[in-house]
């Protein structure tokens, strides 16, 4: 080999390893983490996956049946984001954690159903788009009157909050929406939680992006009380316990996040059985 | 008109021929009588034997009887037959006056609106000239004895005057009074003891023995009693209250049922209104019909009772028109209205809408406070209403002093297997020694699918536990399918009379109001009540025979209760009822409020009589138990009366020494109106002293005015077994005759002949005229 040749091949050797350990050296992190593509495609696995869609029809009788929430709202989001994929989910630990003899399966009843009052708790999400039809606003007011629970999840932002605090005043008109503080049961009925974590969606919380969305930078619990100071509706706001049910199985979801997502979503309903 | 007819026949009434004795002046031998009977017979049929043959045989059989007969009484005659008196000297003889002084003489129904006191003030006039004169049963005795009077009630007191007497006495003591009064003339020579009263002997607990030896003692001294009755023995129209059955303790809110007995005469078909006061504001009324004329029956009313304290809860009946005595339309009871909160232990096998909802329908009462324990997952519990941070602490209570604190335990969805075989037995326990209510629901992991049967629980429950397939009741698994069944529910007959389930007074309504609500799910196989539990509801589902869901029965001391269903909850929650129906509510916390109130406290102090005359014995009784509710023998237990003027005297009690842990003492009333009783026993040092409370009212006795008929029957059985007879105030004259012809006392013997008397003239001729007109009809000589 010529000398040219070995000053050649030599800067190139010294190149390459000078480049790569730059690469290793910089990104340490990211090399670890799927990219936005790898994410999407994830998603689209996961949910493309056979869970035999949703289950409808009367279910079995249990003690305990994890009900959503149907109601009308703007737009084709709704209710049913992240079911029932997160129920399911939710409820494999709920059963593995808790000796609640539950249905294994999620459950979607409408507001208006009938037979709602066999189910006195309830679940639902996105309510940034909610627009309750009249009969859904005496129903739900009377559901939460005779003693049921509403839990409500995944909506940011101040602009969703005006739109559920509206629809909310239809429903129990002059009860205040109120911070419910860290000494309240609810954190405490099974798991002790000390404090309100922001869960993000799955797509930020996969590659460590920020936790909020819109302009819901500070997660809080919030509720509307009875005149006994029993809680009548939950309201988790900017965050998402849905999306960390429903991916907790995922290697690349925070376990953090999975973690008090359960906590809270048994904790409620231990609160909801038991008040 | 028979007897004067009698009299003036044989010269001397009957009561004579009773008292006396017959006896034949000329003693003849019984030789001599016979052969003197034959002489007359031979010489009746003799005398026709010339006419045998125009006479024919019955002619000469009856003619020559006739003749026998008339012969047979000449020689009767001719014996002086004579009547053997002992009569009484005049004015030498003592006889005892016991007039009825009670308030039961006041009653109207001597006739003629005179009242029953009338009588006894016309029978002995204070002087002797007044307007009666002489007919007067009084005055007819002061002719030939010397009288004493005597005014009794519950007192008995010697009186000169009928004026004296106030007819105001609360008891009649009429068998204390009679013996009094015997033994007060005992040294005197007594021709007999006249009472006049009504009968109506109203001291308490007097029971057949004593009355037989009152009689035995009276019979002994020779002394004849001569009863006066006064009144009438049934009223023509008469609504008469009995006392009203119902607890004398009773939980604020509850609600008391009550039966008041009724008892009616000559209201045949109609109707009265039953109503139940506390002071003076109607809680609750029912309407009863009386379906013949004397009819005894009872009304039940459901009252709540509101207000704590003593309470004097008020009973009347409308006074029916043309009612004689309206003061036994009224009956008063002292009850206690206790607001200390009964304490119940809810156990939850697992979280279950159960527990919420009932948590939430006793939230609202005050009287009952239910500690919740839920399993949340294997080994963790969770606890909800505990009074401190210790209740609970260490699950399930392990110790009788831990259990037995409260009054009431509910069994939720939680396997037998849970539990050590100390811990079921210290259920049992709970319910049978200590007096505690068990609640039992229905659940996947309840009855014989929590497997129960063979264990110390199955006594307990009123129901039988069928057997079932091994491992179903351990098993994890969501129930199986088949099992689930709904059930509609109604009521029974012996719901619709029992307050837990009578959520309408209306039993109609009631039916009603069930029938609208939903179905409920049962899971638990069942098998049937067992014999003296009681049904209250039972669930209507796909089989065709009607399945118990709501038992209850006594359980030792203590009573146990089954709800067979799992999810009373849905009552409150589904969409179907109203939101300001209460049903479920009402329910779960009549069904708590029944379970518990009737758990016994570590001291109870009863007070008998409740209702006393003042100056009474009233005797205090406690019963004494430690925290493990076992009898305590040597504790100090001091009882401290308050007097309704405020004047307090404390009074030990001490251990009777006839049944653990009972304490008695007895105290004296002294003044009238409500007393209340503070009863507070020490035990061992150091140990927390129970205290207890109760009540009793003096100078507040209505006795006289129930059972206030006139009482012959008592009457007359003191006479017959003192060898007197009873009367009407208006036999006075054959009274006294009856009195004068005594055995006892200063008498002289008279002997009356009857030989001349107008009855053997009357038969001498009648004998010898049908003679005489036989033979005349016949034509003979």
């Amino acid at each position: 080999m010529s000398r040219r040749g070995i000053l050649t091949t030599a800067f190139a050797f010294v190149s390459l390893i000078a480049f790569g350990g730059a690469l290793l050296v910089e990104r340490p992190l990211e090399a670890m983490q799927p990219t936005r593509r790898q994410i999407r495609e994830m998603l689209a696995d996961a949910v493309g996956d056979d869970l035999g869609g949703p289950r409808l029809g009367k279910p079995p009788a249990h003690d305990f049946h994890f009900t959503r929430a149907v109601y009308t709202s703007y737009g084709w989001r709704g209710w049913r984001v992240d079911y029932p994929k997160a129920d399911r989910q939710f409820l494999i630990g709920l059963r593995r954690i808790t000796n609640l003899d539950s249905y294994e399966y999620e459950n979607a009843v409408l507001l208006t159903d009938p037979e709602i009052g066999k189910y006195p708790f309830l679940y639902t999400v996105e309510v940034g788009g909610m627009a309750m039809t009249e009969a859904e606003v005496v129903a739900l007011r009377r559901y939460l009157h005779r003693g049921g629970v509403l839990v409500i999840d995944d909506f940011w932002g101040t602009a969703e909050w005006v739109n559920f605090a509206h629809e909310m005043g239809r429903v129990l008109p002059g009860r205040p929406i109120e911070d419910i503080p860290l000494d309240h049961p609810v954190f405490h009925s099974f798991f002790d939680v000390d404090e309100i974590v922001q869960v993000p969606n799955v797509g930020q919380g996969m590659r460590g992006g920020p936790t909020w969305e819109r302009d819901g930078y500070v997660p809080v619990l919030r509720g509307i009380f009875d005149d006994e100071g029993r809680l009548m509706v939950l309201v988790n706001w900017n965050t998402d316990l849905g999306d960390a049910w429903e991916w907790a199985e995922n290697p690349y979801y925070p376990l953090h996040f999975s973690n008090y997502a359960y906590a809270m979503g048994i904790n409620f309903i231990i609160y909801a059985m038991t008040h | 008109m028979f007897l004067s007819v009698f009299e003036w026949l044989l010269g001397s009434p009957p009561v004579a021929f009773e008292r006396g004795q017959l006896e034949l002046l000329v003693p003849w031998s019984v030789f001599w009588l016979a052969a003197a009977l034959v002489g007359a017979l031979v010489f009746g049929f003799l005398g026709y034997r010339r006419l045998a043959r125009r006479l024919g045989r019955k002619g000469r059989i009856f003619l020559g009887a006739l003749r026998a007969g008339a012969a047979a009484l000449v020689l009767l005659c001719l014996l002086r037959p004579q009547l053997v008196l002992s009569l009484v000297v005049p004015q030498e003889n003592v006889v005892g006056v016991l007039l009825d002084d009670s308030r039961s003489m006041r009653i109207a129904d001597a006739g003629k609106d005179l009242r029953r006191s009338d009588v006894v003030l016309g029978s002995f006039p204070d002087s002797q000239n007044s307007a009666r004169g002489d007919a007067a049963l009084g005055n007819l005795l002061r002719e030939k004895f010397v009288t004493r009077l005597f005014g009794f009630s519950d007192r008995t007191e010697r009186i000169d005057q009928t004026s004296e007497l106030e007819f105001a006495g609360a008891r009649t003591d009429l068998l204390g009074s009679v013996t009094r009064v015997a033994e007060e003339l005992a040294s005197l020579p007594v021709a007999g003891i006249v009472v006049m009263s009504d009968g109506a002997d109203t001291v308490r607990g007097r029971d057949e023995g004593e009355l037989e030896a009152t009689l035995l003692d009276l019979r002994s001294r020779g002394i004849r009693l001569y009863p006066v009755v006064v009144g009438r023995p049934e009223f023509e129209i008469d609504v008469e209250m009995g006392v009203p059955d119902l607890p004398s303790r009773v939980l604020r809110g509850s609600l008391l049922e009550i039966r008041v007995p009724l008892r009616a005469t000559g209201l045949a078909g109609r109707t009265a209104r039953v109503e139940a006061l506390d002071e003076g504001r109607i809680i609750a009324t029912q309407t009863v019909r009386f379906a013949t004329d004397s009819v005894e029956t009872s009304a039940t009313l459901l009252a709540p009772a509101e207000e704590a304290g003593a309470r004097r809860l008020r009973f009347r009946v409308a006074p029916v028109p043309g009612e004689v005595l309206t003061r036994n339309n009224e009956q008063s009871v002292l009850i206690e209205v206790d607001d200390r909160p009964l304490r119940l232990l809810y156990f939850e096998g697992q979280p279950r809408w159960e527990l919420k909802f009932l948590r939430r329908a006793v939230a609202g009462d005050p009287e009952l406070h239910v500690s919740c324990l839920i399993r949340t997952a294997e080994g963790k519990f969770y606890r909800v209403d505990i009074e401190n941070a210790d209740e609970l602490a260490g699950g399930f209570p392990s110790t009788r002093e831990e259990l037995f604190r409260y009054h009431g335990v509910i069994l939720g969805s939680v396997e037998a297997s849970f539990f050590s075989q100390d811990q079921l037995n210290m259920l049992r326990d709970f319910v049978s020694q200590r007096g505690g209510g068990l609640l039992t629901l229905g659940g996947t992991h309840a009855f014989s699918e929590g497997g129960y049967r063979d264990t110390p629980l199955a006594d307990v429950l009123p129901l039988t536990l069928p057997e079932v397939a091994e491992g179903s009741g351990e098993s994890e698994a969501p129930m199986a399918a088949g099992e689930f069944r709904e059930l509609r529910i109604l009521p029974t007959r012996a719901g619709a009379l029992h307050p837990i389930v009578r959520l309408d007074e209306d039993p109609l309504a009631n039916e009603d109001l069930f029938r609208s609500l939903p179905a409920l799910s049962s899971v638990n196989r069942m098998e049937g009540a067992k014999p003296g539990a009681a049904v209250l509801l039972e669930g209507f589902g796909p089989a065709e025979e009607a399945e118990p869901v709501l038992l209850i029965q006594r359980f030792g001391r203590g009573r146990s209760a089954s709800l067979t269903v799992q999810d009373l909850w849905v009552w409150q929650m589904h969409a179907a009822i109203p939101l300001e129906d209460e049903s479920h509510e009402v329910l779960a916390r009549r069904l708590l409020r029944w379970l518990a109130s009737a758990a016994p406290r570590r001291l109870e102090v009863t007070a008998s009589p409740a209702k006393s005359l003042v100056g009474e014995r009233i005797t205090l009784r406690a019963r004494v138990e430690d925290e493990r509710f076992l009898a305590v023998n040597d504790a100090y237990v001091e009882a401290e009366i308050t007097a309704p003027d405020g004047a307090i005297s404390a009074l030990p009690l001490r251990w009777t020494g006839e049944g653990d842990g009972e304490y008695s003492g007895v105290h004296v009333a002294a003044g009238a109106g409500t007393h209340e009783v503070r009863v507070r026993a020490e035990l061992a040092q150091g140990a927390e002293a129970p205290q207890a409370a109760t009540l009793f009212e003096a100078g507040a006795v209505d006795d006289e005015f129930f059972d206030a008929e006139a009482d012959p029957d008592l009457l007359s059985r003191i006479a017959g077994a003192t060898g007197g007879r009873v009367f009407q105030a208006d036999e006075a004259e054959a009274l006294v005759l009856d009195l004068s012809l005594a055995e006892s006392g200063t008498t002289v013997v008279e002997r009356r002949e009857l030989w001349n008397v107008p009855a053997v003239f009357l038969l001498l001729f009648g004998l010898l005229a049908a003679d005489w007109g036989v033979r005349h009809a016949r034509g003979l000589p």
